[in-house]
């Protein structure tokens, strides 16, 4: 069974091996905030597209990308079904069951499921595009404890290998006849411990299996280590986390000033 | 599903697993009728349990047909085709998730929608067939790894089908576990069932499988009675494979007149003492 090292996908691009992991996280964190300063779904929609245009940029597949747009779908779905009973101002459009849905409700649910899409699609392309040993060590530079390091890799290395054991677990039940398809959702719900149970004890078993594999080959015997990967900050590196930085500021800065907003009651 | 038809009807099957890559199959015709004991060997990545997956349904063929008792599987839910076809896993932890080795075993059959004096019949039938009745109501992830084997191939038996697919059911287990594994399917194959192993184990296929395929780079390699295919060296070099070690052994005694096609200790045992006459 293939199982990849993360979902990391090495590319010749300029940010997959120019920029640094630092920089990276930097532009993580600043679609995070920015994800959070706005609410209005232009602006969010007009930043999901900016992530992908970086993840073009950063020449990973549309393929790869998709997953994680469709994902956030039913985030949108359930945004615009929920919260135009919450969100009241703006022009009425109609009224269902004695609630009067408005413009802005609608609006403001789409900018919801648009701001899970960003945060999801933001960490996904910064996945695909940052390696987790150089991620790994970018932290340790960032005073990162070098224990905490190699978790923190080993849970994102985790991801790909618990989706192999979670398909191979879901043939071997549906080998006993199980049918996921079939029954209302809470009776699949409870079918599907067939599934979760192995895989929990599947989890646990391999994080034992490394933990012991690791301590057998001196895992902490010394604290930090050198490295193969030697990151430097480049100029360019420091442009771009200055612009992150005022990307950053003027977003929280709109925010205060109401700017980008459909309601300025709610997050 | 027709019972006059094969048990398995493999034609022209090619797979692959996702369109631009190689193809794992290349091209397999395999029949399989009632009441065979296979084994499938074949080195790492030679195919076999992709061919295997094909035998329920869990993999569809790219093109050919894969024909489970008359049945096409492209046309048929795996859920449905476990009825006739049992698939043990070759790890068990990857399929045991109930609390108690007895709701282990129920899981496949009430899966069936069998009534539950059903259920109970044909489990308390599996467990005794394994020989975990003793351990019924015993917490299923305190067994051993060799029960806990013996566990998933009960809870697939229990769910009584026609056709039984395991994969390396003997990975991990010592020689005695091993043989208690080749035993139990032994007596599941005289019941009338057919029977396909998925090995590396050369000396256990010799003593106990009738008919033996070889996989090797997504064909069929070789395909006959265990006799003639665990024997045959040369044929067996393509696939990276050799002889079980006995038969090897009694290749290299060829002059002293013992025959090429000894498949176990006990057959060389005779051979040799037959030519040091009554002494």
């Amino acid at each position: 069974m293939p199982v990849g090292y993360s979902i990391y996908v090495d590319r010749p691009s300029y940010i997959h091996h120019r920029l640094d992991p630092r920089t990276k996280l930097a532009a993580l964190g600043a679609a995070f905030v920015l994800a959070l300063a706005f609410n209005h779904p232009a602006v969010l929609g007009g930043l999901v597209v900016l992530v992908l245009v970086a993840g073009r940029v950063a020449q990973v597949g549309w393929r790869s990308m998709a997953p994680f747009l469709a994902g956030s779908v039913w985030f949108i779905i359930l945004g615009v079904l929920i919260w135009p009973l919450y969100v009241r101002s703006g022009a009425p459009l109609y009224a269902i069951a004695g609630q009067t849905i408005t413009v802005d409700g609608l609006l403001f649910g789409l900018a919801m499921g648009l701001r899970v899409a960003l945060m999801v699609t933001a960490a996904g392309v910064w996945m695909m595009t940052t390696s987790p040993q150089k991620l790994t060590v970018g932290l340790l530079h960032l005073g990162l404890p070098y224990k905490a390091g190699v978790a923190m890799t080993a849970a994102i290395r985790f991801v790909p290998l618990l989706n192999a054991e979670r398909a191979t677990i879901a043939e071997a039940q549906q080998a006993r006849a199980l049918d996921l398809r079939k029954g209302s959702p809470l009776s699949r719900a409870v079918k599907s411990v067939a599934i979760i149970g192995p895989l929990f004890i599947r989890a646990i078993d391999v994080a034992q299996g490394l933990a012991v594999a690791m301590d057998a080959r001196g895992f902490g015997v010394r604290d930090g280590r050198t490295s193969i990967v030697e990151l430097r900050l480049t100029g360019v590196d420091r442009m771009v986390m200055l612009a992150l930085l005022a990307a950053s500021l003027l977003g929280i800065a709109l925010r205060l000033l109401g700017i980008g907003l459909i309601s300025r009651d709610y997050l | 599903m027709s019972e006059s038809a094969a048990a398995l009807d493999i034609t022209d099957l090619v797979f692959r697993y996702a369109s631009g890559v190689a193809d794992v199959l290349r091209g397999v015709n395999l029949r399989i009728d009632h009441g065979e004991f296979v084994a499938l060997i074949g080195q790492n990545g030679a195919g076999k349990t992709t061919l295997a997956k094909h035998f329920n349904g869990l993999l569809k063929p790219s093109s050919g047909s894969v024909r489970v008792m008359g049945r096409d599987t492209r046309a048929a839910p795996v859920a449905d085709l476990a009825r006739a076809v049992g698939y043990v896993y070759q790890n068990p932890d990857h399929q045991i998730f109930a609390q108690r080795v007895r709701a282990e075993a129920a899981f496949g059959p009430r899966n069936l929608g069998l009534s539950p004096s059903e259920v109970e019949q044909r489990v308390e039938r599996a467990l005794a067939l394994v020989g975990l009745r003793e351990h019924a109501d015993d917490f299923a992830f305190s067994l051993g790894r060799g029960q806990r084997q013996k566990l998933a191939v009960a809870s697939v038996l229990a769910m009584e089908p026609r056709i039984l697919v395991v994969d390396e059911p003997t990975t991990g287990l010592d020689q005695a576990g091993a043989r208690g594994i080749l035993d139990l399917l032994s007596t599941w194959n005289v019941e009338g069932r057919t029977i396909v192993v998925i090995t590396h184990d050369m000396t256990l296929v010799a003593e106990r499988i009738p008919r033996t395929v070889v996989v090797n780079d997504g064909l069929i390699l070789a395909d006959g009675p265990t006799r003639h295919v665990l024997t045959d060296a040369s044929l067996l070099r393509k696939a990276y494979l050799r002889p079980p070690q006995v038969t090897r052994v009694a290749q290299r005694l060829g002059d002293l007149g013992v025959a090429p096609d000894v498949l176990t200790v006990a057959e060389l045992y005779r051979q040799i003492a037959a030519r040091m006459g009554p002494s």
